[in-house]
């Protein structure tokens, strides 16, 4: 991975944020951030150098990261990485050993509780009671009063369509419908932070795109939305910004752009004529993989898509297509996680859990 | 604390909109109404008055019988057999039987019959000529040779069924002949009523400082009490337990540790199902209240009534207190179990240990009955699990003297406070542990560590 910043420094984020902000990682995987111009304010959720230990076994190490607000923020990684630990940590059911959880500027605290919404990848809701009733019970835990959990019951219950629903018990619901009580459950109290644990497991693809529709409200009422997936195409469509971690450490974070980018700027889709000579030279291209129809170029360390065009234009060779491609989120996940995203899950959720 | 409130509220709901809970609370005292007021009702609703004909060719019965039957003799009566088997009677007392035989004079009306030297046969087609044509409901023919013991009283009624009338009418015939026995035997039956009256017998416990005490009934009702209490912390503790293991099954226990405070939610839940507890105390003692009143409206049963042991207002708030002391020691044995079981089941193996402790403080109830006062009764009444039991056992049995009561109340206070700790300290952790049941070493771990 490249060790030294780009040449412009710094850059500016398309979407009109005016947030400068770089994040590289060294050789050794340990990170380097640096943070220029960023208000205080614009930061929802700081994570600093947390550990989480359950006996032997170190769950979360020395993770830190930020979450800006009025964004989405994705937390990827395979089974087992540390993921839900965190997701814990952040909602204040646990707390980490070492290092420290900023919420809205604020040292983590139970008051803050009542500005996330939380939706746990293990869902659950009291079989025998009706929507309505634990909806409410729900809300009066978040802080919020019987009547304007009332108010927002029927209008949530109405846009996800399921008010005919609501003087049914659980037992009565699909499990799709189940799924969408869990989500009213989560934004019922308006949080100012979501967190979503594995949202669309067990929705089908209709309902995977209305609660897209949904989230995307979220983004532009500028709360912030974390969530936790290991569907990298889902990531890949829905993020701002992402934490990719493995076996309790971080391995790769920050926006989407400069995360693809940080991986593709030495990738190359080819194809072409008398080419031969200029992809032979070992300064310019470290490799060739020849597909059925096109060639993938990996450019050697430093050197930019420009001086390869270049020394193909003057080798005279005849080009059908030089694209400079980035990798998918699919791509970064595999080459960093690697084989081992097949960790044995329930073996790291009893340990986490023993404390 | 606003949460604390709604998980309370939502606890307390949970238990009580259950038929499970309305019908134990509500229909089993309305079912014991039932059967004690029922025939009450019953029976002082008969509407027409028996007409009975008396056909008494000696003249000497028939006149003996009415007088028998008028009020003044039938509360005359209703007062002996009171005073012979309770002692005292009040004024109050006194007014009510004369009402209550006034009411029972107007189910007679007597019509004389005039045999006339007929034959016991043209009497008998006679009367049961006037039976068919409904001007009489009965008829009685009175033998001739009534001093004999052998004579037969020959008693036929449409309304053979009416067992009350009927034995209050052979009550009425039998006195009416002994005293025409009496009478033609020249002897007085004052006297005689005199001489052959029971001795009154008086017998009370006395208690420790000496003072009188009525022992009557204590048993039961001690038994009684002791069972209420067992039977209504075994099945509290048990929701409390389902209750628990539903959340964790369901994994809502994520949910709710992400809103509210472990300890917010565990107390919650022990205060709110606690109360559900309470409400169905309540509605059982002041049931059984108005019913021991009522009944003991009822000359019938005022024996019964009376035999209960006189229960103060203070007596039902120790009653209350001890419930509240016992049902916090083991709902919240109860919930750290549930928090490390994965299944109702698995709770069930599990519960074993604290249903064994209760039922020994049960069967301990018998020894404190028997000697409240002995060494033993001390140290049952005064150790935690064991005096949410046995304590209002013996308060009702001869109450202690209050520095015990004071003393056993701060034990089993202190207890609660370190079994809600430790509690908590096991929910929180357990709770979020999915998948298998934990070990007792493991759960010592959490304790000393959270």
């Amino acid at each position: 991975m490249q060790a030294g910043k780009r040449p412009n420094g710094m850059r500016r984020f398309c979407d009109g944020n005016p947030v400068y902000r770089i994040a590289i990682n060294d050789a050794d995987g340990e990170n380097v951030r640096t943070m220029l111009e960023t208000p205080e304010t614009n930061i929802t959720l700081q994570v600093s150098n947390i550990t989480k230990r359950f006996g032997e076994f170190t769950a979360v190490e020395d993770l830190s990261f930020d979450v800006r607000s009025g964004r989405v923020f994705g937390f990827l990684g395979p089974n087992g990485a540390g993921k839900t630990t965190t997701i814990r940590m952040i909602v204040g059911i646990t707390a980490p050993d070492e290092g420290s959880i900023k919420l809205f500027g604020e040292p983590m605290s139970f008051a803050l509780q009542n500005r996330i919404g939380y939706l746990p990848e293990e869902r659950g809701l009291y079989k025998k009671m009706k929507v309505v009733d634990q909806l409410k019970y729900f809300a009066e835990l978040k802080g919020l009063s019987g009547q304007a959990a009332d108010k927002k019951i029927d209008f949530w219950l109405e846009r996800m369509k399921l008010s005919e629903w609501k003087r049914k018990k659980t037992t009565d619901l699909s499990k799709g419908m189940q799924q969408k009580i869990q989500f009213i459950s989560t934004v019922l109290h308006d949080p100012d932070l979501l967190i979503l644990d594995e949202p669309f497991s067990g929705l089908d693809p209709v309902n995977v795109e209305f609660m897209i529709d949904v989230l995307s409200e979220f983004r532009s009422a500028e709360k912030t939305v974390i969530f936790s997936t290991h569907l990298m195409s889902t990531a890949e469509r829905l993020c701002h910004d992402i934490l990719l971690i493995n076996k309790a450490r971080k391995v790769v974070g920050g926006s989407l752009r400069e995360v693809k980018e940080s991986y593709g700027t030495n990738l190359i889709s080819f194809r072409g004529e008398n080419a031969g000579s200029v992809l032979g030279d070992r300064s310019l291209v470290e490799r060739v993989v020849s597909h059925a129809d096109e060639q993938e170029i990996h450019l050697a360390h430093g050197v930019v898509p420009q001086r390869l065009l270049k020394a193909l234009i003057d080798g005279g060779a005849e080009i059908g297509k030089f694209e400079v491609t980035e990798p998918s989120l699919n791509d970064i996940f595999i080459e960093k996680v690697g084989g081992h995203s097949d960790e044995p899950a329930a073996g790291v959720n009893a340990a986490a859990m023993r404390k | 604390m606003r949460k604390f409130l709604a998980v309370v509220k939502h606890e307390y709901k949970k238990v009580v909109l259950k038929w499970s809970f309305l019908i134990g609370t509500l229909l089993l005292p309305f079912l014991a109404a039932c059967f004690a007021f029922v025939p009450v009702i019953i029976f002082s609703l008969q509407g027409e008055p028996t007409r009975i004909a008396i056909a008494d060719p000696t003249g000497k019965i028939f006149e003996r019988v009415e007088r028998n039957l008028s009020s003044e003799r039938m509360a005359e009566k209703a007062r002996k057999a009171a005073r012979d088997s309770i002692g005292q009677i009040d004024a109050a007392q006194d007014e009510k039987m004369r009402n209550t035989a006034a009411q029972f004079v107007q189910d007679f009306v007597l019509v004389g019959f005039d045999p006339s030297g007929r034959s016991v046969d043209a009497v008998r087609s006679d009367l049961v000529k006037k039976i068919m044509a409904d001007e009489i409901d009965a008829y009685l023919i009175v033998p001739e040779n009534y001093n004999d013991a052998a004579a037969t009283f020959e008693f036929r009624s449409r309304k053979g069924g009416d067992f009350v009338s009927n034995d209050t009418l052979q009550d009425a015939v039998n006195d009416a002949v002994r005293s025409q026995r009496l009478a033609d035997a020249n002897i007085d039956e004052n006297l005689l009523a005199q001489i052959n009256s029971a001795v009154n017998f008086d017998a009370k416990g006395l208690n420790e400082a000496g003072e009188e005490k009525n022992s009557d009934g204590v048993f039961f009702a001690s038994f009684a009490i002791g069972l209420m209490i067992y039977i209504t912390l075994a099945i509290y503790g048990q929701a409390i337990m389902g209750a628990v293991v539903e959340e964790k099954e369901t994994r809502i226990a994520e949910i709710l540790f992400s809103s509210a405070r472990p300890f917010e939610l565990m107390l919650g839940k022990l205060v709110g199902v606690g109360l559900a507890g309470l409400t169905q105390l309540a509605i059982w003692v002041s049931s059984a209240m108005i019913l021991i009143g009522f009944l003991s409206m009822q000359p019938e049963f005022q024996m019964v009534a009376a035999s209960v042991p006189s229960i103060t207002p203070l007596m039902v708030v120790y009653f209350l207190v001890y419930f509240l002391l016992g049902f916090f020691i083991y709902a919240s044995i109860f919930a750290l179990i549930g928090s490390m079981v994965t299944t109702v089941q698995e709770g069930g193996q599990f519960a074993f240990p604290p249903i064994m402790i209760m039922l020994s403080a049960f069967y301990f109830c018998f020894a404190v009955i028997r000697d409240p006062e002995s060494p033993l009764s001390f140290w049952v009444t005064m150790a935690p699990f064991l005096a949410p039991i046995t304590m209002p056992v013996r308060i009702l049995a001869e109450t202690p003297p209050p520095w015990q009561i004071a003393l056993s109340i701060t034990v089993n206070t202190a207890a609660i406070g370190v079994l809600v700790w430790i509690a908590s300290r096991v929910y929180r952790v357990g709770m979020l542990m999915y998948g298998k049941r934990a070990s007792l070493p493991e759960v010592w771990k959490w304790i000393k560590q959270a």
